[in-house]
Order: C-alpha cells, then sequence, then structure tokens
C-alpha cells in the first residue's frame, strides 16, 4: 500500500473525488456536496488573494489533492527553481493530502509551452525525470505522485515502453504513481499498445490515485482514429471498464473525475463520482467475498 | 540521436513558429507526424489565448474574439511566457497593443490594457503583512520625514487621458447605454487600483494625490512625496493609504535628502 506519509495527516479515502474548478467554488461552499476529496490545478491558486482563500475554505471541509501542471518534469535544462518554490508556498497554506506532477515536459528555453508534451522514452529522459522528482520530493519534503500521459506521438529513439518507463521512477525515486485510465486508452489507442499490459506492468505498491476523464475521437482519413485527451465530456465506457479491471489489480483507489473543458454542473461531475464510488464498493465486496 | 536538450529546443521551435523539420523527422509515421505536433501547437496556443482573454476580458470584448485571438497570436509568438503561473501572463500586452497598428484608431485601447493589467495584478499579488498606523507612532516626528515605504504587491496607480474606468465598467458590464455616453474627450484621469478584502477596487483620485503615492511607492522619503504633493491633505492621504494596508514594510533613509535633490534623482 502506499506509505502513510504520502497522504498526509488528513489522508484520502478510496474513495472518488472531482476536480474543483472556478466555476464550482461558490457551489461547492455553500452547499458541500458528499464526496470525499476535492483536487485543484496548483498553478490556479498561485499568489494571493481571492482563489487561494476560496481554497482554504474548500480545504476546511474537505482533504485536498495539489495536482500541478507546470513544474515541467522532463526539462532536460532543469526545474525552475522559482515555480517549485510557488508550489511549496501553495503546499503550505493548503497541507494537502496528496501532490502529483506529470510524467511530460513544457518548458524549453526557459519559456513555457502551456501544454503537457510528450518526452522520447529513453535513458537519458529517466534520468532526468528521476532527478527531478527527487528535487521536487527533497524541496517539499514529501512524496509525489507521478501521472502517466496521454500522447500523439512516439519517437523512434524511444527504447523503453511507456510502463517500464513509470515503474522504473517510483522504483528509482521511491516517488507513488498517479495512473490516469483515460491517458493509457487513449495513448493504447493512438499508438496500438495494449492497455490491459500497460495496466498489469504497474507496480501495486505504487499507486496512489486514479484518474478518470473523458476525451474525444478523431477520425481519419486512413479509416483509423485518433483519440484526444480534451476532458471535455463524461467519462467512455471503454474507459470505466479499464477501470475496473485496474481497480481489480490495485484494489481501492482514490479515484478523481476530472472535467475541464466545457464544465458541466457540478451535478454531472458528482453523478461520475458516484459510479466510480459505485466500482469502488464492488471491488471492495468482491475483496470481502474472497477474504471469507 | 539527438539528446534531450536538442530535442527539446527543436519541438519549442516547431510550437512557437512554424514547421521545423527536425523533430517531425524524429517521429514514427503512422499519421502525419506534422499533424500530430501540429495536436500540440494547437492545445499550446488555445491555453495560451484564454490566459490573456482572462487577464485582459475588456480589451477583448472592445476588439471582439477573433481580433484578439491575431493579435494573441502575434503577442504570444512575441513574448512566449517565461513560467506556468499564467495568471501573470501577459505584462507585455499593453504595450504590444500600443504599436499594434490594426488597433490604432483605439486610442485608449493600451490604457484599458494597463489597466486591466493593473487590476490581474491585484486579483492575484501575494498575500503580505501591511503596516499599520502603530507601527508608525513609533518613529519620532523629527525623523518622519526620512521614512521610505515598499508598496504592497497588490496595489497599483494608472494615469490616462481618457476615461479608462468609465469604459472597462461599462464594456465589462456589457451597457452599451454607458458605452454609448461615454465622452473621450474629458481629459486626464488618475487611478488607484487595489485589492480590498478580496475584490478588486478601482479610484479615481486626483493626480496630486496620485504624484504623491507614486513617490511613496517608488520608495522615496517621506518628506520628498510631501514636497512633491504639494498639497495640505497629503497627511490625511498617507492615513488612507496605511488604512488600507498599501505598504508591506518601511524603513529610514540614512539622513533626509533636501526634496530638490530628490526630484532630480526620480527615475
Amino acid at each position: 500500500m502506499v506509505p502513510a506519509a504520502m497522504r498526509g495527516d488528513d489522508p484520502i479515502p478510496a474513495k472518488a473525488g472531482i476536480g474543483l474548478r472556478f466555476q464550482h467554488h461558490q457551489a461547492v461552499l455553500e452547499c458541500p456536496p458528499d464526496i470525499a476529496f476535492m483536487e485543484v490545478h496548483t498553478e490556479n491558486y498561485m499568489g494571493g488573494g481571492a482563489a487561494i482563500r476560496c481554497l482554504e475554505a474548500v480545504r476546511h471541509n474537505y482533504p485536498v489533492s495539489l495536482h500541478g501542471v507546470g513544474l515541467s518534469l522532463g526539462s532536460a535544462e532543469g526545474l525552475d527553481p522559482v515555480h517549485l518554490q510557488r508550489i511549496k508556498q501553495v503546499a503550505e497554506r493548503i497541507e494537502p493530502a496528496l501532490m502529483s506532477e506529470h510524467i511530460a515536459w513544457s518548458v524549453s528555453g526557459g519559456t513555457y509551452l502551456a501544454d503537457l508534451l510528450p518526452l522520447p522514452m529513453t535513458e537519458e529522459a529517466l534520468d532526468i525525470v528521476c532527478r527531478h522528482v527527487d528535487q521536487m520530493q527533497n524541496t517539499l519534503r514529501r512524496i509525489i505522485l507521478v501521472e502517466n500521459p496521454s500522447t500523439y506521438m512516439q519517437f523512434r529513439h524511444s527504447t523503453i515502453p511507456e510502463w517500464e518507463f513509470m515503474a522504473a521512477v517510483a522504483a528509482r525515486t521511491g516517488c507513488g504513481i498517479l495512473c490516469d485510465i483515460n491517458n493509457i486508452f487513449v495513448s493504447a489507442n493512438n499508438h496500438g499498445w495494449d492497455a490491459s499490459t500497460y495496466v498489469a506492468a504497474l507496480p501495486i505498491e505504487a499507486i496512489g490515485e486514479i484518474h478518470l476523464a473523458g476525451h474525444s475521437v478523431c477520425q481519419l482519413a486512413d479509416g483509423g482514429n485518433l483519440r484526444i485527451d480534451d476532458h471535455g465530456s463524461c467519462v467512455a465506457d471503454d474507459v470505466w471498464s479499464l477501470y475496473a479491471d485496474a481497480l481489480r489489480r490495485f484494489g481501492p483507489i482514490p479515484t478523481l473525475i476530472e472535467w475541464d473543458n466545457n464544465i458541466p454542473p457540478l451535478e454531472v461531475l458528482l453523478a461520475q463520482a458516484c459510479h466510480a464510488d459505485t466500482l469502488i464498493g464492488r471491488e471492495n465486496e468482491l475483496r470481502h467475498a474472497v477474504a471469507a | 540521436m539527438p539528446s534531450l536538450l536538442e530535442f527539446q529546443s527543436a519541438m519549442r521551435a516547431e510550437l512557437l513558429d512554424d514547421s521545423n523539420p527536425a523533430i517531425t523527422a524524429t517521429l514514427t509515421a503512422a499519421l502525419t507526424p506534422v499533424d500530430r505536433v501540429s495536436i500540440y501547437r494547437n492545445t499550446s496556443r488555445i491555453a495560451l489565448t484564454n490566459a490573456l482573454r482572462l487577464n485582459y476580458p475588456a480589451v477583448q470584448r472592445l476588439v471582439g474574439e477573433d481580433f484578439f485571438a491575431a493579435a494573441a497570436d502575434m503577442f504570444i509568438a512575441k513574448e512566449p511566457p517565461r513560467t506556468a503561473w499564467l495568471d501573470a501572463y501577459g505584462i507585455g500586452f499593453p504595450e504590444f497593443l500600443e504599436g499594434f497598428s490594426p488597433a490604432a484608431s483605439l486610442r485608449y485601447l493600451p490604457d484599458v490594457a494597463r489597466l486591466e493589467r493593473a487590476v490581474s495584478r491585484a486579483l492575484h499579488a501575494v498575500d503580505s503583512k501591511t503596516v499599520t498606523p502603530a507601527e508608525l507612532a513609533r518613529i519620532p516626528q523629527s525623523s518622519a520625514g526620512s521614512i521610505c515605504f515598499t508598496p504592497h504587491p497588490s496595489v497599483s496607480l494608472i494615469a490616462s487621458d481618457y476615461p479608462v474606468d468609465a469604459i472597462w465598467r461599462a464594456v465589462l458590464a456589457g451597457d452599451d447605454a454607458a458605452i454609448a455616453a461615454i465622452d473621450l474627450g474629458t481629459g486626464p484621469i488618475s487611478l488607484l487600483i487595489e485589492r480590498q478584502a478580496g475584490s478588486i477596487e478601482v479610484t479615481r483620485i486626483v493626480e496630486q494625490r496620485r504624484r504623491f503615492a507614486e513617490a511613496l511607492f517608488a520608495g522615496r522619503p517621506l518628506a520628498a512625496a510631501l514636497e512633491l504633493a504639494g498639497n495640505p491633505q497629503a497627511p490625511a492621504w498617507l492615513a488612507a493609504h496605511l488604512a488600507a494596508g498599501h505598504f508591506i514594510s518601511f524603513a529610514m533613509t540614512e539622513a533626509p535628502r533636501a526634496p530638490s535633490s530628490v526630484v532630480e534623482h526620480r527615475q
């Protein structure tokens, strides 16, 4: 299981949470929904003023997970120490139960490219990512989770399957894995991988959180398709199936519903979270039945 | 095989500029490599344009969505962000608009953008403890003139030849009648932009008060700021700044300098 220290003083239970976006701040403060935890993008709460104060109020009611999107763990030129300090300042105010970042890069030549860009899966990239995970964990004085990416391209000079890369980062740095089931489904479709093989290759003891989100399908001229991880719709049926398989392997794990584009009413997010809770409940029953 | 540093420089060039064969040559070819890169370029461009839109909503409404997107494209190519804290992105956008000839007919547009930059700064500046009147009361009256303040990062001042506060309010409220009633020829204005209890306040102040505040916010000694203001109300303005929490610290200059020499050294 995930070490208790990873989850801080107020651990997140193995239940469903939702990604909190600005549109829903008022609603969750006025009438706090019955949900296990809230996750936000760390970058949206940097600086001072009303936003972080609102998050502090949310934190009063729920465990919070801080999910970073801009540190660029995969940048060859090194981490921006100022950005890492900003992340630390948010963490000091919010006391999050979980903190995470991505296996991706978004900074080059000191420019922030505003997307989670794909890394060549090489020994060099693995060394760089591990060095930066160490740096992030040492600065924050806590274990972080790293999320598997969704990608639309592969590189000829890649030598390591992505699932082995993820497992190696966890083994070498002691970090946990944020297993994004939708990303596995999207990337497996886009690159012809087997999603089940991917899930089966991840180390069970490192899985600290699961992400679920919607994606869109782009039809290609040759009859194939490309799946785009746009977080703008409900979780796809095939992704729910893969999620149930993942729970069979990993056991019940805190699970987040993410939605970033065409953000729906809060009730829609909560209904998706409720479905995740149902599947977690089923997995719990199966395990108890086996144990009895 | 490119090193990771080389690969990332090539991809950055491709995302920010146009086609760069160095990167597409390293891709597997199941789908057009150029198409694959363009997915990332589009996502990046949309994220940055949205960040500018959030920081400059009135500018966007004044010029329209398409015009704004075109201006944003050029600005992003010229000044891409240096950090992932996008709330702070677009500091140079008002100056960019000033030199953007398609917008030259909207003479007030750069100043509306300056106001929005100040509002964005007020919204997102880090929280900080502020100097209280009680702390200042401990300074002997004889040396009060050499007090230099550090302003709170959320507070700023703007001078404009146009009623940009009225334009900004009317445009954001979508109040067509108010927009139609705006007279661009009403003369110069001075604005104080600040964050109070989490909300943003934009207040018109008289020019002398702005000059006084500018001197204080620039860290000039109090005596020099009072001299510059040349107004008997200046002590009351100082009290208002303190009450509003506009200063986060203060220090004493080594020796009070003559106001005239300080004026000469103004930045």
